[in-house]
C-alpha cells in the first residue's frame, strides 16, 4: 500500500513543480534587453560607474590639485600632476592642476576619493560601458584640455 | 564569569586578563597543550569551539593566539596565547587532536609564519605552493620577486600528497613524511576548474566506483593576500577589500570590520546607521541564501531553480544599486556609519520586496522542496552530528542545522539586532535536507527582521564624524558578526598606527570545506557535489 | 486526404519509365538517403532552437533573439560554427575508438530515424518487424557512448560512460515491455499496419488503461534513454563536467549533440506512432462532421504536431526536475517501472482477450 501511496504522492509533487515552471513560462520575462534598453531603467543615479570631473560651461573644474584623493586611493589609481602658475590678480605663485590621470584598469570603485575630496571636484558617473581593446585606453585624463579652476562663488 | 575564573585559577603557569567578556590567557609554549586540553576536557565548562587560530609575529618572537569559546556560554571568549623565541625553526605543540578544525588552522599558521606544529598529522602548506620561499606574514619577509618567480611548471602532484610531519615517537621528535593516498587508489580531481566547486577549489577525491573514500581539499588558487595587503593600508582602505572576501556576504564582512575598528576607537555610531546597516546585512543574507539555494539546486541538476533564485536576488541587487551605488560590491559601511544616506526610494522598494519574496518562497518550496527526487537525494545523506559540527567549527546555517545554537546575532547582539524580534532557526537532524531547508527558513526570519526595522529607522546623522586620519589605539580588538555562511571574526592588532600591525579574518567557509572531509566519505560522487552545495561555501572567503 | 504516397509513387514510376529496374532502385536509394539525412539535420536544428527557446521561457528569460527574427537562425549559425571548429587532438586517447564512437552514436540515431513513418508512403523502410528493428537499432547508441567514455582516457568520461551503460541497458527493458503491450494490442510489429489500425481510435484510447500506463512508462523510460532531463547522469554537467563527451570538440561533439536532440525526437515520434495514432487524424466515432474537418489537416502535420507535444513534455520535465542519483535511477527502473510494466502486459492480455 505504501508503495502505491509513495508513487502517487511523488507524482503529485512532481506535478506541483511542473505547475510552477508552467506558471513562470506565461509570466512576463525578466531579461534586461541590454543594448536596446540603454538608459531606460538602469543604472541608478548613485551607481559607481566611472570617475569624472564635472566641468561647467566655461570649461572650469573645482580641483585644486591638493592630492588628497590620490593619497586615499588604495590602488594608486589616481595621479594628480600639478604645475605652478602665477595668479593674475594677486601675482603670487600658485599650484594648479595640470593633468588629473585616472587609471580605470586598477580602480576598485571604493569611493574613497570622492568622499575625501574637500572641494567635491570629482564624482561618479553612471557610465558603465568601459570595455576597450587595449589597456592603455583605460588610462584617462579627467580634466579637459585648457580647463581652469572654478572661481569661488561669493 | 565565576566558572571561568575558577577554571583559569587551576592553570598556575598562565597569566590572565579580562576585557569585556574576553579572557586573555598567556601560557608558555611547553604548557600549551596542557592548558588547551584542560580547557577542552574539564567537566565544569568545556571550551569546545575553537573559533580561530591567529598566527602572530611579535617582532622578536612568533606567537599563536587560539580563540576559544564554550557553547554553554557562547558570549565569553578565551584568547589563549603562546609564543616561541626560535625564529629559525619554531615549533609548537599541536592541538589538532582536541579540535578537528585545529589541524587546518595550524596549517594556515604554518604556511604564513613557518611555525611547525608537533604531532599535527598534516603539515603541508595550506595556500601557497610547497616550493614557496619564505613565510609571507612574518615581518622580516623578503618580498623580492626574484625569490619567488612566477612558476612555469605545474605543481608537483607529490607535493599535494606528501605530508611532512613532526611526530613524537617514543618521546623523541622525528621528521617524517606521510602519504595521503595509496598508489592503487582511483583519484579524481574535482577542480581547480570545475562547474560545481563554487570557485577555484581543488578537491582531490579517492573513489571506489562511485563511492567516495577520501576527500582532500586544496586551497590557494585565488589567494590574494588580503591580510598582508591590509598591513600596508589605512583602516578606511582596508574596508574595500572586505567586500571581496566572501563576495556574497560582502556588506556583512565590511560591517564586521567597521565594528572592530569602531570598538578600538570607542566611537559612538548613530542609531540610524545601525538600523541601516542591519537592514542591508539582512538583505545581503536573503540574497546570499537565495543564491545558495539556487546553486544547490543547480548542483543537483535543476537549472531552472537557479535562474529563479537569481531572478529574486536581482531585486535585492537593484535595491543595493540604488542606495549603495554598487551591486555585488556594495561598499556601504564606513567607519562611523554608512557612506551615504539611504535613497528616498529605499523603504518603499524594500517594502515591495518583502511580500514578493514571501510569495516566491512558497513557489520555491513547491518547485524544489517538495520534489520527491530532491527530497530523496537530500534525506539521509551527509549526517553531521552536533558534537562534530562544534569540533569542526562549522558555524552558521550548517551548525544550526545540526542543532548547535551559534547565531552571533543572538549571542552577542550587535548593531540593531537587539531591537528586532526574531528567532534563531534550529534543526536537529544535521542532514543535507536540514542544511537546505534552514536557509529558506532563515530567509523568512531575515524578512521578519527587515519588516520590523524598515519603518523604524530613527532620524539623525547617518554617520559619526571621524578624524581625517584614523589611528587605532594600541591593543587587540576582536569582533564577531554573523555572516551568511557562518561566523565572521575580525581580529585587529594595533600598534597605534594608521594601519594595523596584524589583521586576521576568520573565514567561515574554510571550516565548511573541511567538513566535507568527514561527511562526504561513503557517499557518491553526485552526493559530494550536493553536499558542497548544502554547505554553501564561497572560495574567495577561504583564499583571503 | 493528401498522402505523400502520391509523390513517392510518381517518382518511382517516373524513374522506372526511363531506367532499368536496378538503376532506378539505386537512384531511389540515394534519394532516400539524401532526404533522410537532410531531414535529420534540419529537424535537429529546429529542435535545438525549440529547446533553447522553451527552456528560456520556463526560466523567465527570452532565449536566443539576436540572429534573425526571434533568433530563429541561431541554431543555423551554431551549426556553421561547429562545422568550422578545430578538432582538437587529445593526448593519449585511443584515436580509432575515439572517432568511431561519435559515428556509432549518430549512425544508430539515423538508422532509427529512417524507420519512422511520417506519412503513408513517407517511410524509408517498412519492415514487418518494425518495432523490433527500432528497439534493436536504437540500443546500438550505448556502444558508442561506452566507447567514447573509454577511449577518451579521462576519469570523468569513464564514470559517465559506466553510468550510461547501466542506465541505458536497464531502461531498455521497460521501454521494450511498454512497446510489447502495444504489439499485443495490434497484433503486428509492422509500423504501417499499427498506424492503419488506429484510423478510428488511437491506441491510447483503444487500449484503455493498460495502454495509458504503457504510454507513461514509455515516455519515462524513453526519456531516460535519451540521457536528458532528470536522467542526464551520464553527462551530469555539475558533477562530471560533460560526462562521456567531455573530450570531444568540433563536429565530433556535434554528432553527440545532434544525436541527443534527434533521439529526443525519435522517442517522441515512436510514442506518436504507437500510442497516438501516428499520422492519423483525431477521429471521434459518431462525429462525422468533426472527423471530416480533421481530415483536411495533412497527415504530416498531424504527425509532427503530436511528436512536438511529446517533445514539449520532455522539455517541461527536463527543465523542472533535479537529476537523479545513480541508485535512485536504478531503483526507479527495477523497483517501479519494471514490475508495473510486467503487470501491465498481463493487464493488456486480459484487455485484448476479454474486452475488445
Amino acid at each position: 500500500m505504501d508503495y502505491i501511496k509513495n508513487i502517487v504522492t511523488g507524482i503529485w509533487h512532481l506535478m506541483q513543480g511542473m505547475y510552477i515552471t508552467m506558471l513562470n513560462m506565461i509570466r512576463p520575462k525578466v531579461t534586461e534587453q541590454y543594448p536596446e534598453n540603454r538608459g531606460k531603467v538602469f543604472p541608478h543615479e548613485r551607481m559607481r560607474g566611472l570617475l569624472v570631473m564635472p566641468h561647467n560651461a566655461d570649461n572650469q573644474h573645482k580641483c585644486t590639485a591638493c592630492g588628497i584623493c590620490a593619497l586615499n586611493c588604495p590602488n594608486g589609481t589616481i595621479q594628480v600632476i600639478s604645475k605652478k602658475e602665477t595668479d593674475e590678480e594677486t601675482g603670487k605663485e600658485k599650484k594648479v592642476l595640470d593633468r588629473y590621470m585616472y587609471d580605470l584598469g586598477s580602480c576598485t570603485f571604493c569611493s574613497l576619493c570622492t568622499i575625501s575630496c574637500p572641494q567635491n571636484a570629482i564624482e561618479w558617473s553612471t557610465n558603465f560601458e568601459h570595455a576597450t581593446f587595449t589597456r592603455p585606453k583605460l588610462d584617462e585624463q579627467l580634466n579637459r584640455e585648457g580647463s581652469t579652476l572654478m572661481k569661488k562663488v561669493k | 564569569m565565576k566558572v571561568i575564573d575558577e577554571l583559569l585559577s587551576k592553570l598556575p603557569f598562565a597569566t590572565t586578563g579580562l576585557k569585556d567578556k574576553t579572557y586573555t590567557v598567556s601560557v608558555p609554549k611547553e604548557n600549551l597543550y596542557e592548558a588547551a586540553s584542560f580547557l577542552k576536557k574539564n567537566d565544569k565548562l568545556s571550551f569546545d569551539f575553537l573559533m580561530d587560530v591567529v598566527g602572530m609575529d611579535y617582532g622578536d618572537n612568533l606567537g599563536v593566539i587560539y580563540y576559544l569559546s564554550a557553547t554553554q556560554y557562547p558570549s565569553y571568549i578565551i584568547a589563549l596565547k603562546t609564543a616561541t623565541d626560535d625564529r629559525e625553526d619554531p615549533q609548537i605543540d599541536s592541538i589538532s587532536d582536541l579540535w578537528e578544525s585545529a589541524g587546518l588552522y595550524e596549517r594556515e599558521v604554518h604556511d604564513f609564519f613557518g611555525i611547525r606544529f608537533v604531532n599535527n598529522q598534516d603539515m603541508r602548506r595550506l595556500f601557497l605552493r610547497q616550493d614557496w620561499n619564505g613565510y609571507p606574514l612574518r615581518k622580516d619577509y623578503d618580498t623580492n620577486p626574484e625569490l619567488n618567480p612566477i612558476p612555469l611548471c605545474n605543481e608537483d602532484l607529490n607535493d599535494m600528497e606528501n605530508m611532512p610531519v613532526i611526530e613524537m615517537v617514543v618521546g623523541e621528535k622525528q621528521d617524517n613524511v606521510h602519504k595521503l593516498f595509496d598508489a592503487e587508489e582511483y583519484i579524481v580531481n574535482f577542480g581547480p576548474q570545475h562547474p560545481a566547486t563554487h570557485g577555484v577549489l581543488h578537491l582531490r577525491v579517492s573513489l571506489e566506483g562511485e563511492m567516495i573514500k577520501k576527500v582532500d581539499p586544496n586551497f590557494g588558487y585565488i589567494h590574494r593576500g588580503i591580510e598582508k595587503m591590509s598591513e600596508a593600508y589605512t583602516y578606511p582602505q582596508i574596508l574595500h577589500l572586505t567586500d571581496r572576501l566572501d563576495y556574497l556576504s560582502g556588506t556583512i564582512n565590511r560591517h564586521g570590520t567597521c565594528l572592530a575598528v569602531e570598538k578600538g576607537l570607542e566611537l559612538d555610531v548613530p542609531e540610524r546607521a545601525h538600523y541601516i546597516r542591519t537592514i542591508i546585512d539582512e538583505l545581503t543574507r536573503v540574497a546570499s541564501h537565495l543564491l545558495g539555494w539556487g546553486c544547490m539546486a543547480m548542483d543537483m541538476g535543476s537549472i531552472t531553480a537557479f535562474v529563479y533564485g537569481m531572478r529574486d536576488r536581482e531585486k535585492i541587487m537593484d535595491i543595493f544599486e540604488e542606495t549603495c551605488g554598487g551591486r555585488l560590491m556594495a561598499n556601504y559601511s564606513v567607519i562611523g556609519g554608512v557612506m551615504n544616506d539611504i535613497h528616498p526610494n529605499f523603504q518603499k522598494r524594500v517594502k515591495e520586496f518583502i511580500p514578493y519574496m514571501r510569495k516566491m518562497l512558497k513557489e520555491h518550496h513547491l518547485l524544489f522542496t517538495g520534489n520527491p527526487i530532491a527530497r530523496d537525494r537530500m534525506e539521509g545523506v551527509g549526517y553531521l552530528s552536533k558534537e562534530q559540527a562544534i569540533s569542526l567549527g562549522a558555524t552558521g546555517p550548517t551548525g544550526r542545522a545540526s542543532g548547535w545554537s551559534n547565531d552571533v546575532r543572538k549571542i552577542e547582539p550587535y548593531a540593531a539586532y537587539r531591537h528586532a524580534d526574531f528567532k534563531e532557526v534550529l534543526r536537529s537532524d544535521g542532514l543535507t535536507f536540514d542544511r537546505y531547508i534552514i536557509r529558506l527558513d532563515e530567509i523568512e526570519e531575515s524578512l521578519k527582521i527587515i519588516e520590523q526595522l524598515i519603518d523604524n529607522i530613527p532620524g539623525g546623522a547617518y554617520a559619526a564624524k571621524t578624524k581625517a586620519i584614523i589611528k587605532l589605539p594600541e591593543g587587540e580588538f576582536h569582533q564577531r558578526v554573523e555572516g551568511a555562511r557562518g561566523e565572521f571574526d575580525v581580529y585587529i592588532n594595533s600598534k597605534g598606527d594608521k594601519s594595523p600591525y596584524r589583521i586576521k579574518f576568520r573565514s567561515p567557509c574554510m571550516t565548511l570545506v573541511n567538513t566535507l572531509k568527514s561527511i562526504a566519505v561513503g557517499t557518491k560522487v553526485a552526493d559530494l557535489i550536493m553536499l558542497g552545495g548544502s554547505l554553501d561555501y564561497v572560495v574567495p572567503c577561504i583564499d583571503r | 486526404m493528401f498522402h505523400f504516397e502520391v509523390v513517392t509513387q510518381w517518382i518511382d514510376r517516373f524513374l522506372r519509365t526511363y531506367l532499368q529496374g536496378g538503376w532506378a532502385l539505386f537512384i531511389e536509394f540515394v534519394l532516400i538517403g539524401v532526404v533522410v539525412l537532410t531531414a535529420y539535420a534540419v529537424l535537429a536544428l529546429i529542435l535545438i532552437y525549440v529547446e533553447r527557446k522553451v527552456c528560456a521561457f520556463f526560466q523567465c528569460r527570452i532565449g536566443p533573439n539576436r540572429v534573425g527574427p526571434f533568433g530563429v537562425f541561431q541554431s543555423v549559425a551554431d551549426m556553421i560554427k561547429i562545422l568550422l571548429k578545430e578538432l582538437i587532438k587529445i593526448d593519449r586517447v585511443d584515436p580509432r575508438l575515439f572517432r568511431l564512437a561519435a559515428y556509432l552514436v549518430i549512425i544508430a540515431s539515423i538508422c532509427t530515424f529512417g524507420a519512422i513513418p511520417f506519412d503513408k508512403g513517407l517511410h524509408a523502410v517498412d519492415f514487418n518487424i518494425g518495432v523490433f528493428y527500432l528497439l534493436a537499432v536504437s540500443s546500438l547508441g550505448v556502444v558508442g557512448i561506452l566507447l567514447a567514455g573509454w577511449a577518451s582516457n579521462n576519469k570523468y568520461t569513464m564514470i559517465g560512460a559506466m553510468r550510461s551503460g547501466a542506465q541505458l541497458i536497464s531502461y531498455e527493458l521497460s521501454c521494450g515491455l511498454a512497446l510489447m503491450t502495444i504489439v499485443m494490442l495490434s497484433g503486428s510489429m509492422q509500423l504501417s499496419v499499427i498506424v492503419e489500425q488506429q484510423s478510428y481510435a488511437w491506441n491510447i484510447f483503444r487500449g484503455g488503461i493498460p495502454a495509458i500506463i504503457a504510454f507513461v512508462i514509455y515516455l519515462i523510460a524513453g526519456h531516460a534513454e535519451t540521457n536528458r532531463g532528470p536522467f542526464d547522469l551520464p553527462e551530469a554537467e555539475s558533477e562530471l563536467t560533460a560526462g562521456y563527451h567531455t573530450e570531444y570538440s568540433g563536429i565530433q561533439f556535434g554528432f553527440f549533440y545532434l544525436a541527443e536532440y534527434l533521439n529526443m525526437f525519435i522517442i517522441a515520434a515512436i510514442a506518436t506512432t504507437l500510442f497516438l495514432g501516428g499520422w492519423m487524424p483525431l477521429h471521434i466515432p459518431g462525429w462525422d462532421g468533426f472527423n471530416e474537418v480533421m481530415d483536411y489537416i495533412p497527415p504530416v502535420l498531424w504527425f509532427f504536431a503530436k511528436s512536438f507535444i511529446c517533445v514539449f513534455l520532455a522539455l517541461w520535465v527536463r527543465w523542472t526536475m533535479p537529476r537523479l542519483r545513480i541508485d535512485q535511477l536504478l531503483n526507479l527502473e527495477w523497483k517501479i517501472l519494471m514490475p508495473i510494466s510486467l503487470l501491465n502486459i498481463i493487464l493488456m492480455a486480459i484487455w485484448v482477450i476479454w474486452i475488445i
